[in-house]
């Protein structure tokens, strides 16, 4: 190419601001250490210098005078050891989490009676990976470890009387509410109230059904503010009862959906996203699926699906009126749809009729009655075979909305005397028109359980500390109803209380939770020999047989489509669950809030989604603080402009400005409830937005990492003429694939013409580890960096921080997109060390501290290590970390102290000791001052080898699984012996889609990836030619 | 070149006289430095080599097993299955000592311990960095004897370290592993010595039918650190 590409040609872009070229991003890219400023050494004075170095030495000497050997140490066997118990061998065990009403199968691996690993339970059908051999486990779950160990969960029975707060004791307590209680039960219940959250519980239920027996007066309600309803009341309009949809995905050739989040934020998404990525893979046999989606926000699946339309809510549900009646599913008027909603419609139809029983369309759960019953008429139209259904259970209660506005009026009309919250916060997710807050305080005795002493808490006459799901007994359902026990893995750390162990203690059952659960269990399961089936449930941690029985009723015919005018005045707000604090729930929890949001990359806030074209009208630009304003509530958040969001639309992320979270998660982000009501907690329309003028620093992580222009320079010299685009991404359609199998290397023009190495070693003695990321199965879901941050014992690092540049995760999810900004197409990366066998890192290293073993490891010694950060700057692909302060002791939400302003005080500083417990004992936690990076979890390859060498057998392929395969619910993801030609790993290498990234730099990587394949409809826009198909970064 | 101003320039300065005694002294105050350094820096108390705490039970190896003939393996069960060696629970003491010697005072830790099933809180004595992964198992099934790193324990009426345990010890047994190996039914054995005392050459022949790789892999980082 002659003439210099204008800027907006580039291909792939990671953020608006690379693809103007900022002058903030070259600023980014020039100054790979943020916050490095060579000016403020230089002007330091020599007196300076003197004086700091002084202060050092002074230090240094403090702790040479307290010299010994280091600090006695004891061991401390068991008195009377449990059988087959090895110290320092880690045991799992299986249990499972509820959110939201459904259980998470977990398998929690536990270092000498430590749980500090959360993983998906293989034998769990919706934590499976396909093929079964691993478990998938999403971000919350995994990260729900850091909570247990969370020094802000309260440890304390608080007792409250208006603005007087006082700790007291379970025994107190105790006393209080047996009186409370025995009044109440003599009147039968009466002003009796309990607020439950959702719950997939056996022994909940059951512990319900024997308090409602002895009060039949008092009231049980139940909420949860990311429901399900929706879908309850539409599927007993389409069949007459209410049904739980189970998409069997990979039966699915064709997927319509319609703003549904599937693939991340469904509850059974951990098996939807395996399901759809097996028919990825199959894009070697030709065989992929095709994914149409719909939507009014930007989420995950519309990432991974072939065709994606971006659409205000009233035009989704006109889109889908549209399909159901070209599908036959209902009568009525014509919609009218746009130009592109048309094409969208006919490319779906066609495909939904061709595909016939090998199709499936899905709605969102959020999407009203009509939607899900449209639904349900259009899958029985076609005949799907993909979608199975199950009866819903708990049908006899309200809606969660009704249920709190009824609770609400009842406080409010001083009906409620007693006042029982089990979980959930609502002071603080309830529907912002109810005042539930205010209602709250007039009831005479308030009792929540609670982890934290929260929003809710705070109003109430007792809180109760409540125990960690890994502190206590329980069981759950599955998305399909498949029942689990949930098993403690350690004694509560703060004297908590499981619900059922709270409602035993108030009914006054002297039983605790393992016997209440067994007690339940009896019905589930074999009565002739229920020990034996109670070890065996324990151990699988799921009874797979128990799952629901599918049903599938005959549709009923649905009521003609009435066009609805739709208003397009103002903005719609769309209200999201957060991909990371879901619903706030999790807002204490330092791993998630520092996890980059798959779309937009945001760390620890949440912030107006906002369309780039609305951005311009609007005349607002990232980061500024905006006023929407709607039904006479208003609040201020920060705008972020994403690529793909709906013109007209703005996503508010829920889960965040909570008041009362704790250290970390307390006024982080900005509370989006108060848009919330009643009417519709998922749109609201009508909405104005106001520029305030003032402008909020957002820790966006999307333009950290980049390429810098040496590596540029370098890749263009050695590419040639063909030098504007690079060779990071490479993807292509499925025809345009079978046309051309190896187009993922037509347009390398790698060539070493100056060998900077000696011939290296083959590193292959007695393993060469290799890895292969699978680019058509990956989401994004960005499991895989909580997986790497658990494992490896990853600090947090803080908002602060992370504006600096200076995030320790050691695998990020390089988020590109490609095409135009109101409609781009998403291709996301997993970054980790690549392991070159000719590594840069490794070259400029002056003490040697990052050097290669003889298998291929790029291994980095920590106490070699003196800082020079020589070997980040070097690294073409950006993922080495330098520990610029000790993380792990430093608070996250405390400033920095600017550098270079040593001494310190962080030396001194001792983690906590409740804070010490989540560390992974097999992995080196690291002091500041030195570099890290991704080992290829060389604890996990150590500790296979080891068992294998010590039991005289050979490694086998999938001994050794690296944390991020293991988290992966796709398996994009692959590990092992590239020295085994029948590993999984080798095959994957010997793929023609297999590349490495910046292979022309001749760093010969260990990591592969395999180029993208989409499957889009031939009517789609159409697909770039092959060999201008590379993205640059 | 003749320009006087110019060659003014090459005129040494005044502060150049206390070059030579100042390089003199950094070199003398250096080495003192360097010497004084290494000296500490390697001796034994810093090591700890001879590290013996008085520890909570007057337990003696010498009575148990140098007159006794325990095997290492009665207490510490987990040697040869799992990295840590475990530190036998009080279980273990009084299934011998619920009839041997009830009542002596010796006994007194371990009785309570038995009787309110808290540990007894035995002191560590070899205690390697935590960013080092030391494996027992994976070297008393290759060939390397307790007594290696341990010393006589049979003969320690107090347990004491033996051995500096440092990183250039380690690694002066994996270049050179068949300086220590032997077979696998002797690796308890405390006094053990090769046939014909020729170490090298059952070494040799024991690496070759252990698979023990070469020093390369051996001395590797990731051999031992995470």
């Amino acid at each position: 190419m002659d003439k210099p590409t204008p800027q907006t040609g580039k291909q792939y872009w990671r953020s608006l601001e690379v693809l103007a070229e900022t002058p903030q991003v070259r600023q980014l890219i020039e100054q790979e250490f943020a916050g490095y400023d060579p000016a403020a050494i230089q002007s330091m004075s020599r007196r300076g210098f003197m004086k700091v170095m002084g202060a050092s030495m002074a230090l240094a000497g403090l702790t040479l005078s307290g010299c010994r050997r280091w600090p006695e140490q004891r061991l401390a066997p068991y008195s009377a050891a449990p059988s087959n118990r090895i110290p320092g061998v880690p045991e799992q065990y299986a249990t499972v989490m509820d959110v939201g009403g459904v259980a998470m199968g977990l398998l929690v691996s536990s270092h000498d009676g430590r749980p500090v690993k959360v993983e998906g339970n293989p034998s769990h059908p919706f934590a499976r990976t396909f093929g079964g051999r691993l478990g998938a486990a999403d971000a919350m779950a995994q990260a729900s470890v850091l909570e247990l160990y969370d020094p802000d969960r309260s440890r304390q029975v608080v007792q409250r009387d208006g603005q007087q707060s006082q700790y007291s004791d379970w025994e107190k307590f105790s006393a209080a509410a047996a009186a409370a209680f025995a009044t109440l039960g003599k009147a039968q219940g009466q002003g009796l109230a309990i607020l439950s959250e959702a719950s997939s519980s056996p022994s909940v239920a059951d512990m319900k059904r024997r308090l409602l027996a002895a009060m039949p007066q008092a009231q049980w309600y139940e909420y949860e503010p990311m429901s399900s309803d929706n879908r309850r009341q539409g599927t007993r309009q389409a069949a007459g009862r209410e049904l739980r949809d189970i998409l069997h995905l990979t039966d699915a050739d064709v997927v319509v959906l319609l703003d549904a989040d599937i693939l991340a934020s469904h509850p059974a998404h951990l098996r939807y996203a395996a399901d759809w990525a097996a028919r990825r893979r199959q894009a070697d046999q030709g065989n992929m699926n095709r994914v149409y989606i719909a939507e009014s926000r930007f989420s995950v699946t519309g990432m991974a699906a072939d065709r994606r339309l971006a659409l205000r809510p009233a035009r989704v549900m006109a889109l889908l009126e549209a399909l159901a009646q070209r599908l036959g599913a209902v009568g009525g008027e014509a919609v009218s749809l746009s130009d592109e909603e048309r094409k969208f419609v006919d490319a779906s139809v066609a495909d939904l009729h061709a595909a016939g029983k090998r199709a499936v369309v899905a709605v969102g759960e959020h999407l009203s009655p009509r939607a899900h019953a449209l639904a349900y008429a259009i899958n029985s139209a076609l005949h799907s075979g993909a979608v199975r259904y199950v009866a819903e259970p708990g049908v006899d209660r309200p809606s969660h909305v009704a249920a709190i506005t009824e609770l609400t009026r009842q406080m409010a009309q001083r009906q409620v005397k007693t006042l029982l919250i089990l979980g959930g916060n609502p002071a603080y997710d309830g529907p912002a028109d109810l005042e539930f807050s205010k209602a709250l305080g007039t009831v005479p005795l308030s009792i929540h359980l609670s982890h934290y002493d929260n929003e809710t808490s705070a109003l109430c006459r007792w809180h109760l500390p409540r125990a960690h799901y890994l502190e206590c007994w329980g069981d759950g359902r599955a998305w399909d109803l498949t029942p689990s026990v949930a098993q403690p893995l350690i004694q509560p750390l703060f004297g908590g209380k499981s619900v059922i162990e709270l409602l035993a203690l108030l009914m006054g059952e002297a039983l605790d939770g393992e016997q209440i659960v067994r007690r339940t269990w009896q019905s589930i399961l074999a009565k002739d020999d229920f020990e034996k089936a109670w070890r065996r449930v324990l151990h699988d941690g799921v009874l797979r047989e128990a799952a629901g029985a599918y049903v599938q009723p005959q549709a009923v015919q649905q009521s003609p489509t009435r066009s609805a005018a739709s208003s397009l005045a103002g903005f719609d707000l769309r209200f999201a669950a957060d991909y990371r604090t879901y619903d706030g729930r999790w807002a204490n929890n330092g791993w998630l809030q520092e996890l980059p949001d798959p779309l937009t990359k945001l760390t620890w806030d949440n912030a107006a989604l906002l369309a780039p074209a609305d951005a311009q009208s609007l005349g607002v630009s990232q980061g500024d603080l905006l006023r929407i304003s709607v039904g006479g509530r208003s609040i201020d958040i920060a705008a972020c402009l994403l690529p793909g969001q709906p013109a007209g639309v703005i996503t508010l992320p829920l889960g965040y400005g909570r008041w009362a979270s704790g250290s970390v998660g307390t006024k982080v982000g900005v509370n989006t409830y108060p848009l919330r009501t009643g009417q519709d907690m998922h749109y609201v329309g009508g909405a104005t937005v106001k520029r305030t003028g003032r402008v909020y620093p957002l820790a966006l992580t999307q333009d950290h990492h980049l390429l810098n222009d040496v590596g540029k320079q370098a890749r263009d010299a050695r590419i040639g003429s063909k030098g504007q685009s690079g060779l990071i991404i490479r993807e292509t359609t499925l025809d345009q694939y079978k046309a051309d199998p190896k187009f993922a290397h037509r347009d390398v023009h790698g060539g070493v013409h100056l060998q900077l190495f000696e011939p290296p070693r083959k590193f292959n003695d007695p393993h060469a580890w290799g890895m292969a990321i699978d680019m058509s199965s990956c989401i994004g879901c960005s499991g895989c960096v909580v997986a790497c941050q658990a494992e490896n014992n990853v600090p947090v690092v803080g908002k602060d921080q992370v504006l600096a540049g200076r995030e320790m995760h050691w695998l990020r999810v390089d988020r590109y997109f490609k095409g135009e900004p109101a409609d781009p197409a998403v291709v996301n990366q997993v970054m980790l060390c690549q392991h070159c066998e000719t590594a840069p890192c490794e070259q400029v290293c002056p003490v040697a501290a990052t050097v290669h073993d003889t298998e291929g490891l790029n291994t980095m010694v920590y106490n070699r290590c003196i800082g020079t950060r020589y070997c980040s700057n070097n690294c073409p692909y950006k993922v080495r970390r330098f520990n610029y302060f000790d993380f792990h002791a430093k608070d996250p939400r405390g400033g920095a102290k600017p550098w270079p302003g040593l001494p310190d005080t962080q030396q001194r500083q001792a983690i906590d000791q409740i804070k010490q417990m989540v560390f992974n004992p097999e992995v080196t936690v690291r002091m500041r001052g030195v570099m890290e990076k991704c080992t290829y979890c060389v604890q996990r390859i150590r500790a296979a080898t080891s068992e294998r060498r010590i039991a005289g057998q050979k490694l086998m392929d999938g001994d050794v699984v690296t944390a991020c395969q293991q988290a992966c619910p796709t398996q994009a993801i692959v590990f092992g012996d590239l020295n085994d030609p029948n590993s999984a790993v080798s095959q994957l290498h010997r793929n023609q889609r297999a590349y490495g990234v910046l292979e022309e730099l001749n760093t010969q990587p260990r990591t592969k990836y395999l180029a993208r394949i989409t499957n889009p409809d031939p009517g789609s826009a159409p697909a770039p030619k092959p060999g201008k198909d590379h993205g640059g970064h | 070149m003749s320009n006087p101003e110019q060659r003014s320039n090459f005129v040494f300065p005044r502060w150049t006289n206390y070059l030579r005694p100042g390089v003199v002294a950094a070199v003398v105050g250096g080495m003192l430095y360097l010497s004084v350094l290494f000296g500490v820096g390697a001796s034994p108390k810093t090591t700890a080599v001879g590290y013996a705490p008085i520890q909570p039970v007057p337990y003696s190896h010498a009575l148990h097993v140098g007159q006794l003939g325990i095997d290492c393996r009665y207490c510490h069960s987990t040697v040869d299955k799992a990295a840590f060696a475990a530190i036998p629970p009080t279980q273990v003491c009084m299934n011998c000592h619920q009839g041997i010697k009830p009542d002596s005072p010796r006994l007194l830790a371990v009785k309570e311990s038995w009787a309110t099933g808290k540990p007894v809180p035995w002191v560590k004595v070899h205690d390697l960095p935590d960013y080092a992964y030391f494996n027992h198992a994976a070297h008393v099934n290759k060939g390397i004897g307790c007594v290696s790193c341990h010393g006589r324990v049979d003969r320690m009426e107090v347990v004491r370290q033996e051995q500096p345990l440092s990183m250039s010890w380690c690694l002066d047994c994996h270049r050179k592993p068949e300086e220590h190996l032997r077979p696998l039914d002797q690796i308890t054995n405390m006094s053990w010595r090769p046939p014909g005392n020729d170490q090298k050459r059952i070494g040799l022949e024991l690496k070759k039918q252990y698979g023990i790789r070469d020093a390369s892999y051996m001395t590797a980082c990731s051999t031992c650190h995470r």
